[in-house]
């Protein structure tokens, strides 16, 4: 569904590359911390650089020489909002993917205006504040399972055991598929699939070859379409009230969509909707045994100073790093001319941390307000369609986990080499008394 | 103060909704709605929402 192929090259062979490196998968592998040290010469630069290609890709495009590195919190929002002159059609990640897996991933956030615009409405309505509203005691039993679930697993572990299993993927799995209508039992393999499908750098779910690893990508995509089809061949029999029943009924332009539309739909909600709210949970759970005093501080008015806690934790973890776009045109960006066809990616992670928008951004601090992170995306026709989810269940979780286990303690975050998720694989807890 | 909302533009994201959740509401059909006509001196989150608007939907007169 890309709408706008740019065939220009990124770039060219002799614009200069920005000294610092942000394209080695060393700079991938090492830690948040680490690479912020990069991030805080480079937004000093006082605008947008130019650097190679990430090292070693999937797939090697030789008209590929770079992409221009945007840091800066001003900048971020405003490539964010100047949706006509940096385009997602062409691709949104950072790297290069075979066009099949992508056209198969990435549906709307992939897509331009107008096919955007039709295509978001018929998803809007599902997750609005008020329908949030009106499923929050589901998502808020959602939690008390979780937690019932994670206690049951620190008695059967011996007082230990992994956060993100046995807690952290589970509640956003159960809430966005509650949402989709996805049954028990298939939920858990279609996030799987799919977890396969964002670690295409780590070895442990991939494998080593490109083959091995292209392989693996393809049959968690086929899955997933798989039972989005079948999914959507019953709710055509059998309506539901359920986001598969919707979009198994909807019209664009007067025709109903595609198996492969509501395919990608599902990939992309599957996505979208369990790795970024594990991720905050789990670097949440980190930062809130790493400041002690934080966690004090919340728990002693948790219902209160909880929704600004939320928004801090959601800042602290930047669940998406990166996220790239295209430029349609040639254009001005932060004093830079960009020629069409230049390839453009957002840093997330580093415009949380710019400190001319964000006081003491190196702190934690859970009561900051007002909290102006971009995590959400810098405020365009992209905006996090599920940021009212997330923010609900986060709320609902980590009040749930500080009532019931104020003294979880969390281990040392085992994290998936990328630049895309900022991935906790498996990360211990206990109990500290 | 009279606010428009253009249906043709608007995707429901509720930008508009957080700067003020009295005066916008994201409603079933996925559009933007008024609560109400806000007073006068709600202008500055009225123009803030139309500035925030990512579809250019909203306009604000009088
Ligand atoms: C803390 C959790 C989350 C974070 C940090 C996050 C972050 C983001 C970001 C940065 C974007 C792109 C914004 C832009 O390009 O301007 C985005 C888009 C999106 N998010 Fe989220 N997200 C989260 C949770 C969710 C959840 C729970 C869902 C489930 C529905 C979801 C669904 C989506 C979708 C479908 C898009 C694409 C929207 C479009 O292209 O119009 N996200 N998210
Ligand atoms: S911000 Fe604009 S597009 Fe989004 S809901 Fe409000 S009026 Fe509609």
């Amino acid at each position: 569904m890309t709408q706008h192929v740019t065939r220009s090259a990124s770039g060219s062979p002799d614009r200069p590359y920005d000294e610092l490196d942000i394209s080695s998968r060393a700079f991938w592998s090492t830690s948040a911390d680490v690479r912020e040290k990069t991030f805080s010469l480079l937004r000093e630069r006082g605008t947008v650089t130019w650097h190679p290609p990430f090292q070693e890709q999937l797939l090697e495009d030789p008209d590929d020489y770079g992409f221009w590195a945007v840091t800066r919190y001003d900048d971020l929002v405003e490539v964010t909002k100047r949706h006509e002159d940096f385009l997602s059609g062409p691709g949104i990640l950072m790297e290069n993917l075979p066009a099949e897996l992508v056209e198969a991933a990435q549906s709307i956030i992939g897509m331009d205006p107008p096919r955007h615009t039709k295509m978001r409405r018929l998803v809007a309505a599902a997750f609005t504040p008020k329908q949030m509203r009106r499923i929050d005691d589901r998502i808020q039993a959602n939690a008390r399972m979780v937690v019932d679930d994670l206690e049951k697993a620190l008695e059967r572990d011996g007082g230990q055991t992994d956060f993100v299993a046995e807690c952290a993927e589970l509640l956003p799995m159960h809430n966005i598929n509650d949402i989709m209508g996805v049954p028990d039992g298939q939920r858990q393999q279609a996030a799987h699939e799919m977890k396969v499908g964002t670690s295409w750098n780590d070895p442990e779910f991939v494998g080593e070859t490109k083959e091995e690893v292209l392989g693996r990508l393809f049959q968690a995509m086929t899955f997933s379409h798989g039972l989005a089809t079948s999914l959507a061949g019953e709710r055509r029999e059998n309506p539901t009230e359920d986001l598969i029943s919707s979009l198994a009924h909807a019209e664009v332009d007067g025709e109903t969509l595609t198996d492969e539309e509501i395919g990608a739909f599902f990939v992309l909600l599957t996505i979208a909707g369990n790795d970024t709210t594990r991720q905050s949970t789990t670097h949440g759970l980190r930062a809130l045994t790493d400041y002690p005093a934080q966690r004090a501080w919340l728990l002693d008015d948790l219902e209160e100073r909880m929704p600004d806690a939320v928004e801090e934790i959601v800042r602290w973890a930047t669940p998406i790093m990166t996220f790239r776009r295209t430029a349609g045109r040639d254009c001005q960006l932060a004093g830079q001319q960009i020629t069409e066809g230049d390839k453009v990616v957002m840093f997330y992670s580093s415009a949380n941390r710019d400190e001319s928008r964000i006081e003491r951004p190196h702190e934690l601090d859970l009561s900051r307000h007002p909290n102006p992170h971009i995590s959400f995306g810098g405020g365009g026709i992209h905006h996090c369609l599920g940021n009212q989810l997330a923010r609900f269940q986060l709320k609902a979780l980590f009040t749930e986990l500080l009532t019931r286990l104020p003294d979880l303690q969390a281990g040392e975050p085992e994290l998936t080499p990328g630049n895309f998720l900022n991935v906790v694989k498996r990360m211990s807890c206990w109990r500290q008394s | 103060m009279k606010v428009h909302i253009d249906t043709t533009r608007c995707t429901g994201h509720g930008l508009c909704e957080a700067v003020a959740e009295d005066i916008f509401e994201v409603g079933d059909d996925g559009m933007a709605h008024l609560l109400a006509d806000p007073d006068a001196d709600r202008r500055g989150e009225v123009d803030q929402a139309v500035a925030e608007c990512p579809t250019r939907a909203l306009s604000a007169s009088g």
